[in-house]
């Protein structure tokens, strides 16, 4: 029992889920859904269709080359059963996880960096150009001024008084 | 061909089918006299080529192999076949002169109906012909059938020839021998004709043919059947395999089944002779009186091999066919290397002997393995246990083990369970002897990048004014999108007022300004409000009366009828429960929103919630 691979958006096909087409090369095409199936009828390229993991990869969305990706792989020769090498593997594949999950996101996060840069400085440009929407440019002006007039006086009352 | 009149009635309906059916007395003479002519010429074309499909689908008696010729005339009577197949041609030849006479005939016709006359004359005549031959045709109906049934004997091919008297075991023996399947049963002359049935010897393909028994008459006194049995005995170049009973069972004695070899013996002249002594398995020669003995004993001297044979125990079954096939093929042999044609062949031909080199003996090479197989058949010991034979033993007990004949490398895992799926992905992917140092490798890489500090979250805490940037923006862009929505809601197909039209009421205003943070109380003595007071555009309207009662006749008697829902109803308990009533006929309407009983209108019937969207991950069972 094994968990194929969804030919067009490489996604996990389940025992007892999704089709096998079988070409007259003798190529066979497995598929997790009829959306996948659909498309692949129309002869949609999945390198180019966008929500499929095959378009992330090809156009540099997400991590390709990297050795904790290394570790999944299809071998054709088969290695004779041993205990302790499996449950080894079972081990070391759970780790190998961890750290491809990291990987993954970092790589994500890199890329996404730039956006975030861009996103402060349309920042600071709206609230230049448009600040007028909320706030009136001499708001609270008036009390200042009217705060300044108040100890001005009060000043001048001072000055008054020490003089006289 | 089939039935008389069935035969001229499908003539006659294509003739009318096929010529033209049209024709009228104003037609000019020569028109009229074609279209009759016509239709005489069509019929007797007909009949013509049927009676020639006939005549030559019929073989001819002197044109086919002696074998079959004899055995056409043993089953039809040569004469009465040749007569037959005469009188068909007969008819033909006659049915051609009427059309020829009639034709001629219509030459002088010189009005429509005497053309019609002719014709019919003419058809008539031919129709009257065929029907004389209805029992040549039936006859010959006949013989069409039974001939398509004889057997596909081939004369020139190798074949063995059973014969003997009935009920012998001549039939048992041809079934056991090839894969004919001939009936056997206890009476006599259960097989009425020839049957052949193949089989391969020394990969050549042989014929084996089956005859009805004998009884011992002179040549004239046989009947059909005994007489095919003859016709195979004279004309087939074939093993001769005589059958006798040693048994008697067949009813007859030895002496008489002897009798009877005698008599037929001047057939078997050229042809390898094998006695075949059957039935052995109830009497064995040796278990015979003297007499019978000493007929056996003669036959041998006599150069005649006699074999014990049983086709019921089908002991001496397969001695008697390698005899009879081998002096078969070396008879034959003999003849053709008689003949002219060999020596074509013979000087074509060159067998080559490889001399001797060496006195060093190469025996062939038999390896070990095969010798021990033969020994082990011989004497035929169960070499190891099967599957079969522990499942026979355990019975219900027995489960299908097949790991148990795995070779591992520690024998005690073969039962283990093993996962092959963790969280998505097939563990067998993973599986590799250097995993661990793989692993090893990547944790160092790990640490390393660790180090280099790639995995240090880098949310710089930005300063209190970047903080207050952000939430500035973001009370912008709300606004913005409020003012969108707002100026969308404008009325745009009314008429366009300017600004000035609608009053700008002062609490609108100074809730406004407020929100962009100017000071807004204690403004009455502001200029806008002052203005504001000054002007005053509407007048005040007066307030209206409530009118006096209706005082006409009419109004007042509709005044004084009980109204709807108070009509007819005794007492309050009675009101309270008609009110009841009326409420829940309501209900189910009111909760779908319905106007009442009759509204049947559906105000979605393409909801978007189901219909819209993308195929994302989900089912397509509800849509």
């Amino acid at each position: 029992m094994r968990i194929e691979k969804c030919y067009f958006c490489s996604g996990p096909v389940y025992p007892g889920h999704g089709q096998m087409f079988v070409r007259n090369d003798c190529k066979t095409f497995r598929f997790c859904r009829s959306k996948c199936i659909k498309n692949f009828k129309k002869k949609r390229n999945p390198r180019k269709t966008r929500w499929t993991k095959a378009f992330r990869k090809a156009s540099g969305k997400e991590l390709t080359v990297d050795n904790s990706l290394e570790f999944e792989k299809r071998r054709n020769i088969p290695v004779k059963y041993n205990r302790d090498l499996w449950e080894k593997t079972v081990e070391a594949m759970k780790r190998v996880e961890e750290i491809k999950q990291k990987r993954q996101a970092r790589f994500i996060m890199n890329r996404l960096k730039k956006g975030k840069q861009l996103e402060k400085e349309e920042a600071i440009v709206e609230v230049k150009k448009n600040i007028h929407l909320i706030k009136a440019p001499h708001a609270g002006k008036a009390k200042k001024l009217e705060d300044k007039m108040v100890q001005k006086l009060q000043e001048d009352v001072d000055m008054g008084d020490e003089d006289v | 061909p089939a039935d008389k009149p069935e035969f001229i009635d499908i003539t006659l309906s294509k003739t009318q089918r096929k010529t033209p059916t049209v024709v009228h007395k104003h037609y000019q003479i020569h028109r009229i006299r074609h279209f009759y002519m016509r239709k005489v010429k069509f019929t007797q074309q007909n009949y013509h080529d049927r009676l020639t499909q006939i005549l030559t689908d019929f073989p001819k008696l002197d044109d086919i192999h002696p074998f079959y010729a004899d055995l056409m005339n043993v089953l039809y009577d040569k004469d009465h076949y040749k007569l037959a197949l005469g009188q068909i041609n007969i008819a033909k030849n006659l049915i051609d002169n009427v059309a020829k006479d009639y034709v001629r005939l219509m030459k002088y016709g010189d009005s429509l109906y005497r053309c019609k006359q002719l014709k019919r004359a003419a058809l008539g005549r031919m129709c009257t012909i065929l029907k004389r031959q209805k029992s040549s045709l039936e006859y010959l109906e006949q013989v069409r059938q039974h001939l398509s049934r004889l057997p596909s004997i081939d004369p020139n091919t190798r074949t063995l020839l059973l014969c003997g008297y009935p009920n012998v075991g001549k039939s048992s023996f041809i079934n056991k021998v090839t894969r004919a399947d001939v009936d056997v049963q206890p009476y006599a002359f259960t097989t009425k004709s020839l049957f052949v049935g193949h089989m391969d010897y020394r990969y050549l393909r042989w014929q084996v043919v089956d005859t009805p028994g004998i009884l011992d008459h002179p040549l004239e006194e046989r009947n059909t059947i005994e007489m095919q049995a003859i016709t195979a005995l004279a004309h087939l170049r074939a093993a001769v395999l005589y059958v006798m009973d040693v048994s008697e069972q067949c009813g007859h004695t030895l002496p008489e089944q002897l009798e009877l070899f005698n008599n037929i013996r001047p057939l078997f002249a050229n042809k390898p002779l094998i006695v075949v002594a059957n039935k052995c398995d109830v009497k064995k020669i040796n278990e015979l009186s003297e007499e019978d003995q000493k007929i056996f004993a003669d036959l041998t001297t006599d150069g005649i091999s006699v074999i014990e044979t049983s086709t019921l125990t089908e002991e001496g079954v397969i001695q008697v066919k390698n005899e009879a096939c081998d002096r078969l093929l070396a008879n034959r042999v003999e003849t053709k290397m008689k003949g002219k044609k060999v020596h074509d062949v013979l000087n074509r031909l060159h067998l080559a002997m490889p001399a001797k080199r060496d006195e060093k003996e190469r025996p062939p090479f038999i390896p070990e393995g095969a010798l021990v197989r033969r020994k082990a058949m011989e004497v035929d010991a169960p070499k190891r246990k099967t599957e079969r034979d522990l499942e026979v033993e355990l019975g219900d007990d027995y489960i299908l083990d097949l790991q148990k004949y795995w070779d591992l490398m520690n024998e005690d895992e073969k039962n283990d369970k093993i996962p092959e799926v963790w969280e998505g992905h097939n563990i067998a992917d993973y599986i590799d002897p250097d995993i661990m140092k793989k692993l090893e490798d990547l944790e160092k890489e790990e640490e390393l990048k660790e180090k280099a500090g790639e995995y240090d979250s880098d949310e710089e805490s930005e300063d209190e004014e970047m903080q207050e940037i952000r939430v500035l923006a973001k009370q912008i862009k709300e606004k913005k999108q409020l003012l969108v929505m707002a100026s969308k809601e404008k009325d745009v197909h009314g008429p366009r007022m300017p600004r000035t039209a609608t009053k700008v009421e002062r609490k609108k205003l100074e809730k406004q300004m407020g929100g962009l943070g100017l000071d807004m109380d204690d403004k009455d003595d502001s200029h806008y409000a002052q203005q504001a007071r000054r002007s005053r555009s509407v007048a005040l309207k007066r307030k209206r009366e409530t009118s006096a009662p209706p005082t006409s006749k009419t109004r007042s008697q509709s005044a004084s009828r009980p109204p709807r829902d108070k009509s007819g109803l005794r007492d309050p308990k009675m009101a309270k429960k008609a009110k009841k009533m009326m409420k829940n006929s309501q209900k189910d309407m009111n909760r779908h929103g319905k106007k009442g009983e009759a509204d049947r209108h559906v105000f979605d019937l393409k909801p978007k919630h189901l219909l819209a969207g993308k195929r994302k991950s989900g089912t397509n069972d509800r849509r």
